[in-house]
């Protein structure tokens, strides 16, 4: 009897509950809005309430939540307790890819601003959509001060704010008689001794890994980069999915060598870890500069905040405490980094990058041809 | 007859009768639309784009792959060899493990079967650290090794370190769903079998075997079919030397090259159907008579009497242990050790300090860890509800006989077979972002769609644990119930239910561990506004050091052995009422 009364109240509030989630998912979670065309009205994003502005920002999950130092919080607070406006971090979880398939779509972008932009970036954008996602930068005063070298887009819609040189890490302590030590030049990673001893990323899925290849690209050739590809994966080269798949298997020592960031020792030194096994190696005395930018969308409901924040972003202050806090360096030329950032913090040589345009010809056959010539054989 | 005219004449009594006769149907319907709404529509549009060009119809995307060596040889195919071993794997570590759990009695038996299930929640980024540390160069497999003075072995980056770490994910998987169809053997039947003669090998082979190989076939599809499309733990345990499909598809889609991904994830997703449809074919055809009141009595691991064959049975059980213990326990509790290792290789607790820190001072939008777990178990709860009510009436529909059955079973099974990649682009570019109906954007997002998709993921579980017990019964119990003026849903609550319930409970914990453990549509639907659950935790907290990533899941791990606990045990006791 107890057994029947159990299974139908179980039976029938189970029920209830699959059809008050129908009713549910249509009723109070769908939202109209009307569609097509110019009458169109944003319900998203952005609200004008008694001239407090909302500024709306898509980035990537670890500029705002890293749980390191992430500058997205920093930033937060600085602009809205100088400006009239509150902003608003989205961090949808396919990054720029959310703004772009947005636009497939039709759907307007609900933003003002994406932060985080590379050269690579910028050449799929261009390449999936017709219209524009972005507005080139106007009315911008301290453009002046941005260091020409890694401006990366020539119709001036992303501002570079920070870049990255992507290097080698190496571990000292893993050398069998003496400290290990990375080799020179790409050609010294192909030699024996350094079998099975470098960890990349995936260059068709991960930042790092795609900056790397690119500079073997650039050091090799077009015609010869697949070869040196070859070879390397003759010398047991790992290829891993991203960039904290490999890091992690560097710090559980399953390698001496990684393909990382030339930043690397300033966050080691900051949580105390033993610099021996941050040891950074400019490969050609070259490091791939990989610039973030930042750039306006076409569909803005706030453009002109949205250039007071681009501004805002290039000061000289702003710059130096993004770079500490993204552990990367900054864009400007005046930027003031505290001293022992820019002791930890080394800069290549000579700086490798290539140009928009001959990325946005060759970048997707350069990798795809990559990938066939290294997967699964 | 007397009850017949009652029900008729009060209202209240007439409503719950017709409720009850049509509840069958109605169940069915709405999980017909959840289905079209958020899985069918979806994942068409995804694959519209193997086939539809600038409006027009072609096949060119796809014969491309066909046609392409480099597809059919180095990734198609090695993508079924690895998960052909991965099956071979879980099954060799899987189905000892069955055995023990319904043939043995020891302490301990029923919270170490609830927490046969946990591996399915684990996000691969957290297996991976844990293999990583057990398996890798100078993890404790090695270190064991060179201790007792044998040469360490190199498996990280192999096939092998995939194949162990597939099985970690899918032994349980075969464990749980051949524990549930064993327990479920009538007692009676060998007992009569024996009595007639035969010996006790003889009494397996020919009674107890053939109830158990549906369970065993679906254990092994299910494996198949999950490390056919496995793509973070290849990346992260093999490299991209050992790619498979999956790891192209996602490549893809983060190129925008729409027409590639899904013309490889349609090839991926064929296959699978396919293989699927196989196996239910060969289930229906699977039907032994009989019932499952009293299951076969377990024996103690320790044996009361010795002889050569209990002696080798313990050997044989130890020998298990410890092989268990290095692909489950040692990995688990790697992970647990880094979570309160500090840089400098101390113990400390700052990374639970972390997260404490973030609950009280974190942003609005910066992960927390009280609502992540807040959310998943909600999510969970809520999954519970829908998806054994679907999964259940399915089984009830595809143990039916018709014809076009098996293909009405296998597109109801499709959630299995579809990667999770190409349902979270679907759900997003069809739902999120919303779709046009008569000039009225329509858009499906939050909390209720969120469980609406775990749902749609986790009912095909149920429906696999509960329709071999269903083919199983005996029709004429129904048919009884039925002559003696039961309705339909009444015969199923009172007669069917109580019958095949130990499938119901181990579908029941399968809902919750997909429910908790998902991660594709939960990270799209949920549009980073504060519904993110624990796996999505973890995920954000990881970065240039692991700690605050592996606190947060210890927590997960926790938050769900006591999730599976209860309902294990309350399943249980609620069956025996």
């Amino acid at each position: 009897m107890k057994r029947r009364t159990f299974l139908k109240t179980a039976g029938a509030s189970g029920t209830a509950a699959l059809l008050a989630g129908c009713t549910g998912t249509s009723g109070e979670t769908t939202t109209a809005e009307s569609g097509g065309g110019a009458e169109t009205t944003t319900t998203q994003g952005t609200t004008v309430d008694g001239g407090d502005q909302t500024l709306s920002v898509g980035t990537y999950a670890s500029f705002v939540d890293a749980p390191s130092t992430s500058p997205g919080v920093w930033l937060k607070d600085e602009f809205e307790s100088e400006f009239d406006a509150t902003l608003e971090w989205q961090t949808p979880d396919a990054g720029v890819n959310h703004y772009i398939e947005r636009s497939l779509r039709g759907v307007e972008s609900g933003a003002d601003l994406y932060v985080g932009l590379d050269a690579q970036m910028l050449v799929r954008i261009d390449d999936k959509l017709d219209e524009a996602l972005f507005t080139p930068a106007e009315g911008l005063s301290r453009l002046g001060d941005v260091n020409e070298e890694l401006e990366f887009d020539p119709q001036g819609r992303a501002i570079p704010y920070d870049t990255g040189y992507i290097s080698l890490v190496y571990d000292e302590t893993q050398g069998e008689d003496g400290p290990f030590t990375a080799p020179e030049t790409f050609d010294g990673l192909l030699e024996s001794e350094y079998a099975g001893a470098l960890l990349a990323q995936n260059p068709t899925s991960s930042a790092t890994g795609q900056a790397f290849l690119l500079h073997t690209i650039d050091a090799k050739g077009e015609d010869g980069y697949l070869d040196y590809w070859a070879q390397l994966k003759e010398n047991d080269v790992r290829v891993l999915g991203n960039w904290a798949d490999s890091y992690t298997a560097y710090s559980n020592g399953e390698a001496p060598m990684v393909v990382s960031y030339s930043t690397d020792q300033v966050y080691a030194n900051q949580s105390g870890e033993d610099l021996a096994k941050h040891q950074i190696r400019f490969l050609n005395d070259q490091g791939y500069a990989n610039p973030e930018g930042m750039a306006a969308f076409a569909d803005a409901t706030e453009p002109d905040l949205a250039t007071e924040f681009m501004d805002f972003v290039l000061r000289p202050e702003v710059q130096a405490e993004i770079a500490v806090r993204n552990v990367q360096f900054p864009a400007t030329t005046n930027a003031e980094l505290p001293e022992d950032f820019a002791q930890y913090a080394h800069e290549p040589p000579e700086a490798v990058t290539f140009a928009y345009d001959r990325l946005k010809d060759n970048l997707s056959d350069w990798t795809d041809a990559w990938a066939q010539e290294f997967a699964s054989k | 007859m007397d009850t017949l005219t009652d029900a008729t004449r009060t209202p209240v009594r007439w409503v719950t009768r017709a409720l009850e006769q049509r509840l069958l149907s109605l169940v069915a319907v709405v999980t017909a639309v959840v289905l079209f709404v958020l899985f069918y529509y979806p994942v068409a549009t995804v694959f519209a784009d193997a086939v539809v060009d600038d409006g027009a119809f072609t096949l060119e995307p796809l014969t491309e792959i066909l046609t392409s060596e480099f597809y059919l040889v180095d990734i198609i195919w090695f993508t079924a060899k690895q998960a052909f071993y991965s099956t071979l794997a879980s099954l060799a570590l899987g189905l000892p493990a069955a055995w023990l759990f319904a043939r043995f009695e020891f302490p301990g038996r029923e919270t170490l079967r609830s927490l046969t299930i946990l591996p399915f929640v684990m996000p691969s980024i957290m297996v991976a650290i844990g293999f990583v540390a057990t398996f890798g160069r100078n993890g404790t497999l090695n270190r064991a090794l060179t201790a007792v003075g044998l040469p360490p072995v190199e498996l990280l980056f192999t096939l092998e370190a995939i194949i162990i770490a597939h099985a970690f994910y899918n032994a349980p998987l075969v464990a749980r769903v051949v524990t549930a169809a064993w327990e479920s053997v009538d007692a009676r039947a060998v007992e009569t079998a024996r009595a007639l003669g035969a010996n006790p090998r003889r009494a397996f082979r020919d009674v107890v075997l053939p109830q158990l190989l549906p369970s065993v076939g679906i254990g092994a599809t299910l494996t198949f079919i999950f490390t056919f499309a496995s793509f973070p733990i290849v990346l992260a345990l093999g490299g991209f030397q050992l790619a498979t499909i999956e790891v192209f598809v996602f490549a893809k889609v983060r190129d925008l090259a729409y027409a590639e991904a899904a013309s490889l994830a349609v090839i991926e997703t064929v296959i699978s159907l396919t293989l699927t449809a196989a196996y239910l074919s060969y289930e229906g055809r699977q039907r032994a008579a009989g019932g499952a009141a009293n299951p076969l009595p377990r024996q103690s691991v320790v044996p009361t009497t010795w002889s050569p064959k209990s002696a080798l049975q313990t050997v044989g059980i130890a020998a298990y242990t410890v092989v268990v213990g290095l692909v489950f326990i040692v990995p688990i509790a790697s992970m647990i050790l880094a979570s309160v290792t500090g840089a400098d290789g101390g113990l400390t607790l700052e990374h639970y300090a972390f997260l404490a820190e973030r609950q009280a001072t974190g942003a609005t939008y910066q992960v927390k860890p009280l609502p992540a777990i807040w959310n998943s178990l909600l999510f969970a709860a809520g999954t519970l509800l829908v998806a054994v009510p679907m999964g259940v009436t399915m089984a009830i529909l595809t143990t039916r006989r018709y014809r076009g059955r098996t293909l009405i079973d296998a597109l109801a099974m499709a959630p299995f077979a579809v990667s999770g990649i190409v349902v979270g682009l679907g759900l997003l570019r069809g739902l999120v972002f919303g779709v046009d109906v008569f000039g009225t954007r329509i858009r499906v997002t939050g909390a209720l769609a969120i469980v609406a998709a775990h749902a749609v993921s986790a009912y095909p579980f149920v429906t696999r644990n509960v329709a071999p017990l269903f083919s199983r019964l005996d029709d004429r119990l129904v048919e009884s119930a039925r002559s003696l003026g039961a309705t339909r849903t009444r015969a199923l609550f009172d007669v069917e239910l109580p019958l095949v319930w130990t499938g119901v409970v181990a579908g029941a914990a399968f809902a919750v561990a997909i429910s908790i453990g998902e991660f594709d549509s939960t990270i799209i639907l949920a549009e980073g506004a504060g519904r993110y659950t624990m796996p999505v935790a973890v995920e954000r907290l990881l970065g240039r050091r692991l700690g605050p990533a592996t606190a947060m899941g210890c927590v997960l791990l926790l938050v769900t052995s006591v999730s599976f606990f209860v309902v294990d045990r309350f399943g249980g006791r609620w069956g025996e009422l």
